[in-house]
């Protein structure tokens, strides 16, 4: 083929102690287009570019840049072959602007910073159609705009490879939006992009060409019109996996919790949630949707009561259960499982055994000074078969297991105390599709069995399609709650940017709040 | 060519123990070369060091006396430390409990001991030794509990106040110090062990004190303690996991207090045994037990067995080599700490090894594009 690769890379193969974490993988970069690489977490997709960028050497293999050989063996090396990063997790300096940021890493900027930078730098975005404030300091900075100074510090120092590890992870729809319009006008000005990601509508929006890893292993790369989702879900997955989640109809009961006027502030003292009201009935899945940091994690350790409230009342089954502690909650049935970011800091104990993590809140109900281990033994066992996790032995640190088991064992252990509340933020965070929807599904069982649930979560369309409603928080403020079956991804967007406020749309009848209040009656009431 | 350093997925434990005894034997290596340096033979050095030059000694059963008075205050002060390790709560400052416990057991016994019966004495020794250090450790976590202030340097700073404290004891002739000597016209300390001291258990002409039955005793508690009861899988989630541990409701700050409380409290035990044995106070009474404490408690992982079986050898080198100094007048006794020093590091260095494990990339398949 005469056709010149802008990066060709032939049998990388790394490995990390047994695992192989790249096996003989295969990739072609034209120049002048948009390459998504695709794949579940953990099937090698940043390994591999991270061996692009300097970060990583292969233990096999060639990578060519422009048909050349070359040895990337820092990211220096990498810079200077015009190839250029934005990593999942920024490295940016927080404290200072945004043009110091790109200044840093010049090399003959000489001794003086110079106060042209910020013209400099300024018409250096514009080209790009990239919106920038140069003098603005990074701790100021919306996450859109971190990531924008990313890419014009990649574009800064000339590379025509730019690889994006999961960029639109933290954007809102509207902000993906924006930020692919910037990726198409960088490929009609030549650039090469990688993309990586595995939501596949974006694959199929943006991309010209598809390569696929599954867990480690080259698979292919295909044309991207010629394909579509549920063929690209077979090549991530390997088999056929049915794309719907389930939302069953079930018999909704009277609500079981309920908050009214609820303000509560965060660890700065700042106001997380401002006077929000809702409520949760029996039966059914309310979705929380908002931009990352909108409040959702004071909502729900409120709830559990880990963190004092401002004001408001949070009213369970009739009784208020503010001020009392998180034992006293959790007696009452309302169950809480927050998935941080790392995935192990809240709600697990990492290196202890599955046992011991499932005695983590009952461990103290047994009589004497001992632990009952038999119990979380037994526990244990019984979460490992119903939920399907995969583990050597029920002595196992929860460390060694992986993501998707990992949350089915919180999961487990949160529904294992029979709870008529769950609260649950991010229980799929992190996990590739088979695990999301075996977590999709015992939510929904739960569901049916009349358990009320608040879904914390970050990706839209999987909201839409399992929850029954969806609340709003922007900046802590409720922007609504709407039917999700009958909004649209752009309402959502709009609401959660806090350009669209439904909160006020029926003034007799505030939505989200109760109506029914008196716990006598078991009516249904039609919802507006 | 290049070196790579890759994660090891697991190791027997037979290999892993063999690793470590290398770690081992490549210190006492070391440390021969050293000798040989001055002269010594080291295989003659050595046996008479690890035998603690009890073979061919008619007081043999002395030694034995003697080793054990360095592993008793040694071994309890590791158990008491790897509580508050496993909590990773950094205390750092054994010495100085270790010193107030001392000195709080010498004063009971100044004070109480012409009075009381000696079993009462003794008792209330060691209380005092525990209340006071107890204090004196609890301290420094409700600091960090209230303000966030960092243990290990609080811990670390208070070693030297208590350090000075009983510097200013030992060396400050008045009415009101009871601690000195009266008859002496230079200031030391008083001994007390015709008031008061432990009582040995005569077995044949070897004398067992009855602190060494006590240490086994605490060692069985502290890990049951640590291993089955609910106070102990508490320390070991906040441990783990703070921010779990105040998921799951625990009371997290009072669960630091608590086990700070109690590690520092066993460590004011050790000083009353040690106190209780030798019947004297001093500046050095510590015999660095605070330190080396932590070294012991991490050779062992934290294990309470394993402290007991570190101990033990770590005595070994300390006594014996005071026993070899005998011998050997050119070795000063401070070698043991030389050698002590040695084994940590390679012993690290030997985790290393179990940890990771260091390959040569090869070249094979299709060239290497990093060649």
């Amino acid at each position: 083929m005469a056709e010149q690769f802008a990066i060709e890379m032939k049998g990388i193969t790394k490995t990390f102690g047994s695992v192989v974490a790249n096996n003989k993988v295969e990739l072609n970069l034209k120049k002048g287009e948009i390459l998504a690489l695709l794949g579940e977490n953990g099937s090698g997709k940043t390994t591999l570019m991270n061996m692009l960028s300097g970060i990583y050497q292969p233990d096999q293999g060639e990578i060519r840049v422009d048909g050349k050989p070359v040895t990337i063996a820092s990211p220096e090396d990498a810079k200077a072959l015009g190839i250029g990063m934005v990593h999942q997790h920024f490295k940016l300096v927080e404290v200072f602007s945004a043009a110091d940021n790109i200044w840093m890493g010049k090399e003959k900027a000489g001794f003086l910073l110079k106060k042209d930078r910020y013209a400099q730098i300024q018409a250096m975005a514009a080209k790009f159609g990239f919106e920038l404030d140069p003098s603005k300091k990074v701790y100021n900075m919306a996450v859109s705009e971190k990531q924008t100074l990313e890419i014009i510090k990649v574009l800064y120092y000339g590379a025509k490879v730019i690889i994006l590890d999961e960029p639109t992870a933290v954007l809102t729809v509207q902000e993906i939006e924006k930020l692919f319009q910037v990726l198409r006008k960088m490929r009609e000005d030549g650039h090469s992009i990688i993309i990586i990601t595995h939501k596949l509508n974006e694959v199929l929006e943006l991309s010209d060409r598809v390569a696929i890893l599954r867990k480690g292993e080259y698979i292919g790369t295909v044309e991207t019109k010629d394909t579509n989702e549920q063929e690209l879900t077979e090549f991530m997955v390997g088999r056929k996996v049915d794309l719907n989640i389930e939302r069953p109809v079930v018999e909704k009961t009277r609500p079981l919790l309920e908050i009214r006027d609820l303000t509560i502030r965060n660890d700065e003292g700042a106001v997380a949630i401002d006077h929000v009201n809702f409520y949760i009935r029996g039966g059914e899945i309310l979705g929380v949707a908002g931009i990352a940091g909108c409040g959702q994690k004071e909502l729900c350790e409120a709830i559990a009561g880990l963190r004092p409230i401002e004001g408001g009342q949070m009213i369970h089954k009739g009784d208020n259960i503010v001020g009392l502690s998180p034992k006293a909650i959790l007696d009452k049935g309302i169950a809480m499982s927050f998935i941080p970011e790392d995935r192990l800091g809240m709600g697990l104990a990492p290196s202890m055994s599955i046992t011991d993590n499932m005695l983590l809140k009952n461990y103290a109900d047994s009589k004497g000074i001992f632990v009952d281990r038999d119990l979380g033994r037994a526990d244990a066992q019984h979460v490992i078969e119903n939920l399907g996790v995969v583990t050597p032995s029920t002595e196992t640190p929860v460390r060694r297991l992986s993501g998707g088991n990992v949350q089915k064992v919180l999961l487990g252990r949160e529904i294992k105390a029979g709870p008529n509340v769950i609260v649950t933020a991010y229980p799929v965070r992190g996990l590739d599709i088979n695990s999301s929807y075996a977590i999709y599904h015992i939510l929904n069982e739960q569901k049916k069995s009349g358990v009320g649930i608040l879904f914390v979560g970050e990706d839209l369309d999987v909201m839409m399609a399992l929850c029954d409603k969806i609340m709003v928080l922007c900046h802590g403020r409720m922007m609504g709650v709407v039917h999700a079956h009958k909004v649209t991804k752009e309402e959502l967007g709009l609401m959660m940017t806090g350009s669209l406020d439904l909160s006020h749309r029926y003034e007799d009848k505030p939505a989200g709040f109760a109506k029914d209040t008196n716990f006598v009656q078991t009516d249904e009431e039609v919802e507006p | 060519m290049s070196i790579h350093v890759v994660k090891r997925d697991s190791l027997s434990f037979g290999k892993k123990v063999l690793i470590y005894l290398g770690a081992v034997a490549a210190a006492l290596i070391l440390g021969g070369l050293l000798l040989l340096a001055m002269g010594v033979d080291p295989v003659a050095y050595y046996s008479r060091m690890f035998t603690m030059g009890m073979i061919g000694n008619k007081i043999a059963y002395k030694a034995a006396e003697n080793y054990l008075k360095i592993f008793v205050p040694l071994v309890v002060t590791s158990v008491a430390l790897s509580l508050a390790f496993k909590m990773r709560f950094w205390n750092i400052g054994g010495e100085g409990q270790f010193i107030l416990g001392a000195v709080a057991a010498a004063t009971v016994a100044f004070q109480l001991g012409p009075i009381l019966p000696q079993p009462v004495t003794l008792l209330l020794m060691c209380l005092a030794g525990m209340l006071c250090a107890g204090l004196y450790g609890v301290m420094v976590a409700a600091l960090k509990v209230k303000f966030g202030t960092s243990e290990t340097l609080l811990t670390l700073m208070l070693n030297y106040v208590a350090l000075y404290f009983i510097t200013f004891l030992g060396e400050t002739q008045a009415a009101w110090n009871f601690y000195l000597d009266e008859e002496s016209v230079r200031p030391i300390f008083a001994n007390f062990s015709k008031i008061v001291s432990f009582p040995s258990i005569p077995i044949g002409k070897f004398g067992l004190n009855v602190c060494v039955i006590f240490a086994v005793l605490i060692g069985i508690l502290i890990y049951v303690y640590l291993k089955y009861t609910k106070q102990g899988y508490e320390i070991a989630v906040v441990g783990d996991s703070p921010g779990t541990a105040h998921y799951a409701g625990m009371k997290v700050n009072r669960i630091i207090l608590r086990t700070v409380f109690l590690s520092a409290c066993l460590i004011g035990l050790a000083a009353a045994f040690k106190v209780g044995t030798v019947g004297i106070l001093s500046t050095t009474v510590t015999d660095d037990v605070g330190w080396t404490g932590i070294i012991v408690a991490w050779l062992a992982q934290l294990n309470t067995i394993a402290i007991f079986v570190i101990s033990a050898l770590i005595g070994v080198l300390q006594y014996g080599s005071t026993a070899a100094a005998a011998t050997f007048a050119q070795v000063d006794s401070s070698f043991a700490d030389m050698l002590q020093g040695a084994i940590l590091f390679l012993v690290l260095a030997a985790d290393f090894l179990i940890r990771f494990r260091v390959v040569f990339a090869k070249k094979g398949g299709l060239t290497n594009g990093n060649g």
